[in-house]
């Protein structure tokens, strides 16, 4: 096993960096022998980061303590779905998880419609660098396989806090997110090489762009959405420097994802998408640098290794590669770009949304290093915690919000002022009904009523388009109207595909600023059979007990919990003691109903019949994992939608568009 | 005498509840001071589990109860860790720039947004001017417009 594990990883360096030298080799030669070869060592790194992760996975599973990795991050007694995701717990493991999901990737591009493609042997060779960096690391560095110098009788165990289902897939997910943006880079960068300057790059990664997207977008619901559960301290986003690394590309990709519609279109922002996807994966570099190299103080860092350096060095590598290529063809961009038609159109409210999303990705930025820039020029350590970026991301957020109820009105080219007023009449009306409710209602708080009343606006818009659709449509059709809801999104994916995503969008807006304005908080002492009232809720301590689960101590209190008077059932918040791990892990209790949330965390306790609960309403926050799933969905719409892009740029390219 | 004493000992009554009346977790002055510590990083720690974040919690309990007001717990925690004690920037230049960089760099990246909307549509006038004696006749711009149309009826 041993010998195994360490010549898959060994015969991983050895191929790619065959890979690339016979791609180079075929290229110069202009042999297609080379190149098929070069193909052919795509291939095998698949099999052979199949072989290394099968094999770890193998050794996680069952148990073989005298591989190093296995000992640090299992034991016995773990579960053995968790034994299994501990491959991702440790930096060994997630590298090798990153290396095995780059070179799938990048046997499936290898191996599509498209691989007779020209920029196919540059893409190929980029990727193929990727990979080699991540198995040389692993070789020099940070070895999967490495053996104990002596068998422990059992393993450290897994982190407590690991130990839930949101983290079986929320690595999983942010990799393959960030692995997937590897590929419209590898795309754009040889789109350079070849002098390419038209848009066939885009249209050949829109789906893997937006597939990447779709993970991002899921890897940090799904991050949330654990922090909630399992972090104990009642929120979901702490804004910590490794959530926000992650969060970083997100917004990139996202002005990406809207800009490149306007190449698309109108052969425009050539040079800024380019460089909008090569800051997109050196962000994907700069969140691994930052997990992994300590300089910022994160929860998540895995932080016990100078592998910061390694990554320092290659995104240096890929960022200077990038630059010295945009630099040297930026001439042959800028000659091939076309004019806008006029101030007031659907392209310039697009180029707004890209400065937006790109400040708030430069504030996301700026608020996370500056800890460490003040430090090294003043000497003095300053905090940036979420109380700045609540406060700078804010007038951001809502300034987005409000563009995208904008935009989808505004029409492509040259838009008519008149025509743009009637048609933002409802959703404006609707925005202002919004405030006027929560007003009347006594919601206080008149900056999260002006950000709930914009949010009404942009879901107006979205709700406006696709009623006029359907109208038209079943004007021209005579079709009922769920027929033609269906047809009319069927027909047109891309397009309600990402009206979906902004109906998701305005869910979480809902939720994340309901849940920080109005949320309540109380932490109190009962003595069992006393009550605990907070907002229109109840609850009633009745006992403490002790159980054991899965090998581990268990505390447990016994709370009845009513609901404006009605019983609404019991909750059992948590202790967990685990015999490896110092610290007791809290298992909260939620109740959820659709307007809020329930959430109660076992705080401490004296005696079996005097406890200490924190007990929080948190408003509409289940909103937020809604608009994620929503958010998802329309995604994925999107990516199934339209034609494939071989053909649709065949197409373009005979018509002469 | 007798009704000066009987008024004293009514005050008494109705302020020593008042003067002794101590601040919890759940005063609001304390989780005002609260939310600004950082407490060695422990801010957003789950209190139950978090023995650091608990020490805060008594301290600064024991100082409002104590009679130190807001600004003064503030002040002793920096006066101990400096900024670092503080989970947004404070004052002084330091504070300045780490709150004024977002917003400067919004207002740079609209003055280039506006000067690039700017040169791209001087552009397009430019090219609008050479166009214009685009279409060679009248049956050529019809067929052009029925193209049109019937890429529009595809919508549908």
């Amino acid at each position: 096993m041993y010998l195994i594990g360490n010549i898959s990883i060994y015969l991983g360096i050895a191929i790619s960096l065959y890979g690339i030298i016979a791609n180079l080799t075929g290229l110069k030669k202009k042999s297609s022998k080379w190149l098929e070869s070069a193909r052919g060592a795509v291939l095998s790194l698949a099999f052979v980061s199949s072989i290394s992760s099968f094999l770890l996975l193998y050794l996680l599973g069952t148990s073989q303590f005298q591989y190093k990795y296995v000992a640090s991050y299992t034991n016995e007694s773990l579960p053995m779905a968790y034994k299994l995701t501990a491959f991702w717990a440790g930096n060994a493991g997630s590298l090798l998880l990153w290396a095995f999901l780059l070179s799938i990737y990048a046997a499936m591009v290898v191996f599509s419609k498209e691989k007779k493609n020209p920029m196919m042997p540059y893409v190929s060779s980029i990727l193929m660098v990727n990979i080699l960096f991540f198995f040389t690391v692993m070789a020099l560095n940070v070895n999967p396989f490495e053996m104990t110098d002596k068998i422990p009788a059992d393993g450290k165990g897994l982190n407590p806090m690991l130990q839930n289902p949101g983290m079986i897939l929320h690595p999983v997910t942010l990799y393959m997110g960030y692995v997937g943006l590897a590929v419209p880079f590898a795309f754009g960068i040889a789109a350079l090489i070849l002098k390419k300057m038209d848009s066939e790059w885009i249209k050949l990664t829109r789906r893997w762009t937006l597939l990447a997207w779709l993970f991002l977008t899921l890897g940090n619901v799904i991050g949330g959405w654990w922090a909630y559960l399992e972090l104990g301290w009642g929120g979901y986003w702490a804004w910590d420097p490794v959530e926000n690394a992650s969060f970083l590309p997100w917004l990139t990709v996202s002005a990406f994802l809207h800009s490149v519609m306007i190449q698309e279109r109108k052969n425009m922002l050539k040079t800024w998408n380019v460089s909008l996807i090569i800051l997109s994966y050196i962000l994907t570099l700069f969140g691994t640098f930052l997990v992994r190299s300590g300089v910022l103080t994160s929860v998540h860092a895995f932080g016990d290794s100078n592998l910061g350096t390694y990554f320092l060095v290659f995104m240096a590598f890929m960022m200077l590669f990038s630059l010295y290529v945009v630099m040297t063809r930026y001439g042959l961009i800028k000659k091939e770009s076309s004019p806008i038609e006029a101030y007031f159109s659907k392209e310039s409210t697009f180029l707004l949304n890209n400065l937006i999303l790109v400040a708030a990705a430069f504030a996301v930025f700026w608020g996370t290093m500056y800890p460490l820039i003040s430090e090294t020029f003043t000497g003095t350590k300053v905090n940036v915690g979420a109380p700045y970026f609540n406060k700078v991301m804010a007038p951001i957020l809502l300034v987005l919000i409000v563009l995208m109820g904008i935009c989808p009105l505004i029409a492509w080219q040259k838009a008519v002022f008149e025509k743009f007023m009637k048609n933002i009449l409802w959703p404006l009306a609707m925005g202002i009904a919004t405030a006027i409710l929560l007003f009347v209602f006594g919601v206080k708080g008149i900056y999260a009523i002006i950000g709930l009343s914009a949010t009404s606006f942009m879901f107006g818009t979205h709700l406006l388009e696709f009623a006029r659709g359907i109208g038209a449509r079943r004007k021209a059709t005579k079709e009922n109207i769920l027929k033609a809801a269906f047809k009319l999104t069927v027909k047109n994916q891309r397009r309600y595909g990402g009206y979906i995503v902004h109906i998701g969008i305005a869910l979480i807006a809902v939720g994340v600023i309901s849940s920080h304005s109005y949320s309540t908080e109380i932490l109190k002492t009962v003595d069992a059979g006393n009550s605990i009232k907070i907002g229109e809720y109840t609850l009633k301590f009745n006992e403490l007990t002790e159980h054991m689960k899965n090998g581990n101590g268990v505390v447990a209190a016994d709370v009845d919990v009513t609901y404006k008077g009605k019983d609404i059932g019991k909750i059992k918040p948590e202790k967990i003691f685990y015999e490896t791990w110092p610290e007791p892990s809290t298992e909260v209790a939620i109740k959820t109903n659709w307007s809020q949330d329930l959430y109660v965390v076992l705080s401490s306790w004296e005696n079996k019949d005097k406890v200490t609960f924190m007990v929080k309403v948190n408003p509409f926050v289940s909103w937020i994992w809604m608009g994620g799933i929503i958010m998802v969905i329309g995604t994925a719409f999107a990516l199934i939608g339209g034609r494939p892009a071989s053909i649709r740029y065949q197409t373009n390219k005979f018509a002469g568009r | 005498m007798k009704k000066k004493i009987f008024v004293a000992t009514f005050l008494c009554f109705i302020l020593i509840p008042g003067l002794t009346s101590a601040f919890t977790y759940n005063s609001k002055e304390f989780k005002h001071v609260i939310t600004q510590l950082d407490m060695q990083g422990h801010a957003d720690h789950d209190l139950s589990t978090c023995s650091i974040k608990k020490i805060y919690y008594d301290e600064v309990v024991e100082m409002l109860n104590g009679g130190k007001s807001e600004p003064e717990i503030i002040q002793s925690y920096v006066d101990e860790y400096g900024q670092a004690a503080l989970r947004t920037p404070g004052g002084g230049t330091s504070g300045w720039i780490a709150w004024g960089m977002p917003a400067a760099g919004f207002g740079i990246g609209t003055v280039i947004v506006g000067v690039w909307i700017r040169k791209l549509t001087l552009k397009k006038a430019e090219v609008n001017v050479e166009a214009k004696a685009g279409w060679d006749s009248e049956i050529e711009k019809e067929i052009a417009s029925k193209t049109f149309d019937e890429e529009r009826r595809k919508l549908f």
